[in-house]
C-alpha cells in the first residue's frame, strides 16, 4: 500500500512537473496588438545626394600632394543624412533624420519605425529630403483603409517614384 | 545581500528535495540530477529534431505545410514528435535554471568553479539562440512574431540598424533561402552546444550525465502524456501584411519578446546584457583580494593517497579529481553514500539533510564526502565499493630471488611471487613490507608493471634501522617476505603533453626507474629529463641506466647532480642541490610536469621553489608534499614516508 501511494505520489510530482512545462509552454497568450489597432511601419534604405560636389583641384593644391595622387577632379564621398516625415490625419507621426551609413558616410540612410494606430481611415502624408540644402524633394500622400490587425509599410525607391504605401 | 539570498535558497531547496526524498527516495530525486536530466532531455531534443527535418521542407510555403501535415496527418508519430520536442526543449530551460540556480545557492560557483559556471552560461545562452531559432522554422504567426521581433530587437544594433527587417517587412520579402539557413543554424547550434557540454562537464570529475533509469522512464512518460493531450501546434500561416495580434508564447524561451514593445529594444539590451554580465562576473563578486590557493591535503584511506584540496572544494571532489574512486550517489547531502569517517583533522560539514548526517554521526567523526570541505589537513577513511582500475590493494606473500650490492649502503632485492599471485600496480607505487610485529616498512617498485619476473627494490641501509640492517646482514636468497600493496598516488599520468622532470634524490631513483621503463614501454614520445641528486658520485649507484637511456631515446636527458662531490670523483658535471640546478635549466616551469622522489626534506625544500617558478600544483607529483605534521609522525605506512626506502627508523 505504501509502495502504492508512493508511486501515486511521484505520478502527481511529474503530471506537476510537465503539467507546468505545458502551460508555460503556450500560456497566458500575449496580446501583440489591441484588437482595435493596427500598424504603420516606416522603413526604407536610401541613399542620399554627396555633400558635396565633384570639383576640380588648383595647380596649388595638386603640387602639394603626392605625384601618384595628383587627380585632376576629387569626388568627397560624404552623403547628407536622409530627412524624412511622415503625417497622419494632420498630426506630425514620425520625423528622422538618418545619417548616411558606413565608415565614410558614404553609405545608404537606413530608417525603420513601427507605430500603433486606431484602425479606420486615415490620411498620410510623407516627404522626404536627401539633398545638401535640404530641401524636401520627395512627397507623397495618400489615404488608407487599415483595418484591424493590418500592416501599412511606408515604403521609399526612387527608382519606381519616390514614396510606396503597401498594405 | 547575497548571503541572505543564498540562505534563503538554500532553505528552499533543503526543504523540497526532503519533501521529495521521501516520495521518490534519494537516489531518484530528480533534485539531485538536475544536470543529468538536462542532458537526457537534450537527447529527446537531439532525437525527436532529426525526425522532424527529414519531413521538413525548408521554403516559404512549404515551411508551414509540411509541419502542419506532420502535426496532423502523423499525429501519433509526427506530431508527437514535434511536440516532445517542444516540451523536452522546454524541459532543458527549466532544468537548466534550476540546475543554475542551485549551485547558485550552495555557493558552488566560485573558486575553482569558475569554469563550469562560465561554460554553463554559455550554453544557457545558446539553448536560448537555438530555441528561439527553432521557433522560426514552422513559419507560423508565432514564427512571424519571433522573427519580426528578432529582427527589430537585433536592428537597435548599429551593426544592423534597420536593415535586418527588411527582409521581413513584406510577403515577398521572405525567401526559401532563408528557411535553409534557419535550418542549418538550429543544427549547427544544437551541435556547439553538444560540444560545449562535454566541455562543461569534463571538467568536473565524476560527473553523471545519465540520471537514474526510474528518472527517464519517468520523464520521458509524462513528456508522451502531455504531448498526445495538449500537442504542440501551429498558430496559423505567417502573414506579414497583418500582425499577430495575439500569440501563445512560450514563456520559457520568449519572455523577453513583449519587453521589445513594453520598453525599447535598447532597454531589452541592456537588459540581457547587464544580467549576463553579473551572472558572469558572479565568481569573483564580491571582489577578493588574495588569490585562491591550494588549501588542505587530505589524507585519505583504505588507498593511503595524499589529495591536494582546493580552496572550497569538498572532500568527495578533490578524491574524485585524483582518480579515488569514492563512493557516491546524489552529490547534494541527501542520500548519504559518500559518509566518511574523519580520523584526523576538523572539515566543515557544509549544507545537507540533517537526517543524513546527524549531531551524534558528526561528534563520531563521520561527513559527509559530498558536502564537506576541510578545515586543517585531514585524514579520512572511507569504505571502498571497487577497486581502482582493477588494481587491487591486498596483503602478498613472495620469496627473495635474488640479492645484489648496487652500493656500499644500496641492496636490489629481487622478489618473486607465487605463479597464481598476478600483482598489478602502476609505475611509481610502493608496498609495504610487514614486519613480524606488525611494524611496516615502505619501499617503491623499481620495476615497471609491464615486467616479469618479480618485482625489484632498492633498499637503502639506515644505520641502526631494523629491517634495513636485517636486509644487509641477515636476509639470504629464499626468504619469505610478506607485503602489501600496491599503494600511492605518486605513479605517473599519462593523460598529459606536457615535458617531464624527474627529481630523484639518492634511492627516490627506485620509482623514477619504474616510471621512466613504463614510458619507454609504452612509446612516450613527450620530453623527459632526469635530475638525480645524491652526495657523491658513489651514490649513482646505476648511473650507467639512465646514461644508456639517453643514448637509446632521442626525447630522454640524464643530468646527474653531485651535492658534495669527493676530489676522489674527479667530477666535472652539476654540483649543488639538485632542485636548483633545474631551477637554473627551466627558470619557467609552467608547461612542464615534475614528478619528484626523495627525502622529504628535499621536496619539502623544492617544492615552493618549483611554485615560485610556475609549476602548476596539478602538474606536480610527490606525495611528501606539504604534508601535515599530524601525517609524517602517525603514519609509517603513508606515501610520505620511506620511498625509496628512506626509512627515518630503517
Amino acid at each position: 500500500m505504501a509502495r502504492v501511494l508512493r508511486y501515486l505520489s511521484q505520478a502527481v510530482l511529474y503530471a506537476a512537473f510537465v503539467a507546468a512545462i505545458g502551460y508555460l509552454s503556450t500560456s497566458p497568450t500575449y496580446v501583440h496588438l489591441p484588437p482595435d489597432e493596427a500598424l504603420i511601419k516606416l522603413s526604407f534604405s536610401h541613399a542620399a545626394a554627396r555633400k558635396e560636389a565633384c570639383h576640380e583641384r588648383t595647380p596649388e593644391e595638386l603640387a602639394k600632394l603626392a605625384p601618384n595622387m595628383r587627380a585632376q577632379t576629387v569626388c568627397p564621398r560624404e552623403r547628407v543624412p536622409v530627412t524624412v516625415e511622415v503625417v497622419l490625419d494632420g498630426e506630425p507621426l514620425f520625423r528622422v533624420v538618418a545619417p548616411p551609413s558606413g565608415m565614410a558616410k558614404d553609405g545608404a540612410s537606413t530608417v525603420y519605425r513601427r507605430v500603433a494606430v486606431p484602425s479606420g481611415t486615415h490620411r498620410i502624408a510623407a516627404r522626404l529630403s536627401d539633398m545638401p540644402d535640404g530641401t524636401f524633394d520627395h512627397r507623397a500622400e495618400t489615404t488608407v483603409a487599415l483595418p484591424p490587425g493590418h500592416v501599412l509599410v511606408i515604403d521609399f525607391d526612387a527608382g519606381k517614384g519616390g514614396f510606396l504605401f503597401r498594405s | 545581500m547575497l548571503k541572505l539570498v543564498q540562505r534563503a535558497g538554500q532553505w528552499l531547496f533543503l526543504h523540497v528535495e526532503r519533501f521529495f526524498n521521501h516520495t521518490f527516495g534519494e537516489e531518484n530525486n530528480p533534485l539531485y540530477h538536475l544536470g543529468s536530466i538536462t542532458y537526457f532531455l537534450f537527447w529527446i531534443v537531439l532525437a525527436t529534431g532529426l525526425y522532424l527535418y527529414v519531413f521538413f521542407k525548408t521554403g516559404v510555403d512549404e515551411a508551414y505545410a509540411s509541419v502542419e501535415h506532420l502535426t496532423t496527418a502523423q499525429w501519433y508519430l509526427g506530431g508527437v514528435m514535434r511536440s516532445l520536442h517542444r516540451y523536452a526543449s522546454d524541459g532543458i530551460v527549466l532544468g537548466m535554471l534550476l540546475h543554475l540556480g542551485r549551485h547558485f545557492v550552495f555557493d558552488h560557483y566560485r573558486s575553482f568553479r569558475w569554469f563550469s559556471w562560465i561554460s554553463g552560461v554559455v550554453v544557457l545562452w545558446l539553448v536560448y539562440i537555438s530555441g528561439i531559432n527553432g521557433y522560426m522554422l514552422p513559419w507560423d504567426r508565432l514564427a512571424q512574431f519571433v522573427t519580426v521581433g528578432t529582427a527589430e530587437w537585433l536592428d537597435w544594433l548599429p551593426l544592423f540598424n534597420g536593415t535586418l527587417i527588411r527582409n521581413f517587412i513584406f510577403e515577398g520579402a521572405v525567401n526559401d533561402r532563408l528557411f535553409s539557413l534557419l535550418s542549418f543554424l538550429h543544427i549547427g547550434l544544437a551541435l556547439g552546444m553538444l560540444a560545449l557540454l562535454w566541455v562543461h562537464t569534463q571538467r568536473v570529475p565524476g560527473a553523471k550525465t545519465t540520471p537514474p533509469r526510474p528518472i527517464m522512464a519517468w520523464l520521458g512518460a509524462s513528456l508522451v502524456v502531455l504531448s498526445l493531450l495538449t500537442p504542440a501546434m501551429s498558430q496559423g500561416p505567417a502573414d506579414l501584411a497583418t500582425v499577430p495580434a495575439t500569440v501563445a508564447l512560450d514563456w520559457y524561451y520568449l519572455p523577453i519578446f513583449p519587453l521589445f514593445y513594453r520598453w525599447s529594444p535598447g532597454q531589452v539590451w541592456l537588459l540581457v546584457g547587464a544580467t549576463t554580465l553579473i551572472v558572469v562576473l558572479l565568481p569573483w563578486l564580491p571582489p577578493r583580494l588574495r588569490r585562491y590557493k591550494e588549501a588542505f591535503h587530505l589524507m585519505i584511506r583504505p588507498d593511503n593517497r595524499i589529495v591536494a584540496a582546493r580552496e572550497g572544494e569538498t572532500l568527495l571532489e578533490s578524491a574524485l579529481r585524483d582518480g579515488i574512486v569514492f563512493p557516491f550517489d546524489c552529490r547534494n547531502g541527501g542520500c548519504g553514500v559518500c559518509k566518511c569517517t574523519i580520523l584526523h583533522g576538523s572539515v566543515d560539514h557544509g549544507v545537507h539533510q540533517t537526517e543524513v548526517l546527524t549531531a551524534e554521526e558528526k561528534a563520531a567523526g563521520k561527513a559527509l564526502a559530498c558536502c564537506a570541505t576541510p578545515s586543517s589537513d585531514l585524514e579520512l577513511e572511507y569504505v571502498p565499493v571497487r577497486p581502482l582500475s582493477g588494481i587491487v590493494v591486498a596483503r602478498h606473500r613472495a620469496r627473495v630471488a635474488s640479492m645484489a650490492r648496487l652500493a656500499d649502503d644500496v641492496m636490489r632485492v629481487r622478489l618473486e611471487l607465487p605463479a597464481d599471485d598476478a600483482l598489478r600496480y602502476r609505475a611509481g607505487q610502493y608496498i609495504n613490507i610487514l614486519l613480524a610485529d606488525g611494524e611496516k616498512r615502505s619501499f617503491s617498485f623499481a620495476t615497471a608493471p609491464h615486467e616479469t619476473g618479480g618485482i625489484e627494490l632498492q633498499i637503502r641501509h639506515i644505520p641502526g634501522g631494523r629491517f634495513t640492517t636485517h636486509v644487509f646482514t641477515e636476509m639470504k636468497v629464499g626468504e619469505s617476505v610478506e607485503f602489501e600493496g600496491p599503494l600511492g598516488s605518486f605513479f605517473l599520468r599519462e593523460d598529459s603533453d606536457k615535458p617531464m622532470i624527474f627529481v630523484a634524490g639518492a634511492t627516490g631513483f627506485a620509482p623514477v626507474k619504474s616510471m621512466l621503463e613504463h614510458a619507454f614501454h609504452v612509446g612516450f614520445k613527450r620530453r623527459m629529463v632526469l635530475y638525480w641528486g645524491v652526495r657523491s658520485k658513489a651514490d649513482l649507484y646505476l648511473a650507467e641506466l639512465p646514461a644508456k637511456w639517453a643514448a637509446e631515446h632521442p626525447n630522454f636527458t640524464f643530468v646527474p647532480v653531485l651535492s658534495e662531490p669527493k676530489p676522489e670523483d674527479h667530477w666535472t658535471g652539476r654540483t649543488g642541490l639538485v632542485h636548483e640546478a633545474i631551477l637554473q635549466d627551466y627558470p619557467d616551469l609552467s608547461a612542464h610536469q615534475i614528478y619528484a622522489c626523495g627525502s622529504v626534506g628535499m621536496v619539502e625544500a623544492a617544492h615552493p621553489a618549483f611554485a615560485a617558478h610556475g609549476l602548476s600544483q596539478d602538474d606536480c607529483f610527490s606525495d611528501a608534499f606539504k604534508l601535515a605534521p599530524h601525517v609524517a609522525r602517525r603514519t609509517k605506512d603513508a606515501d610520505l614516508v620511506l620511498l625509496g626506502g628512506r626509512a627515518a627508523n630503517g
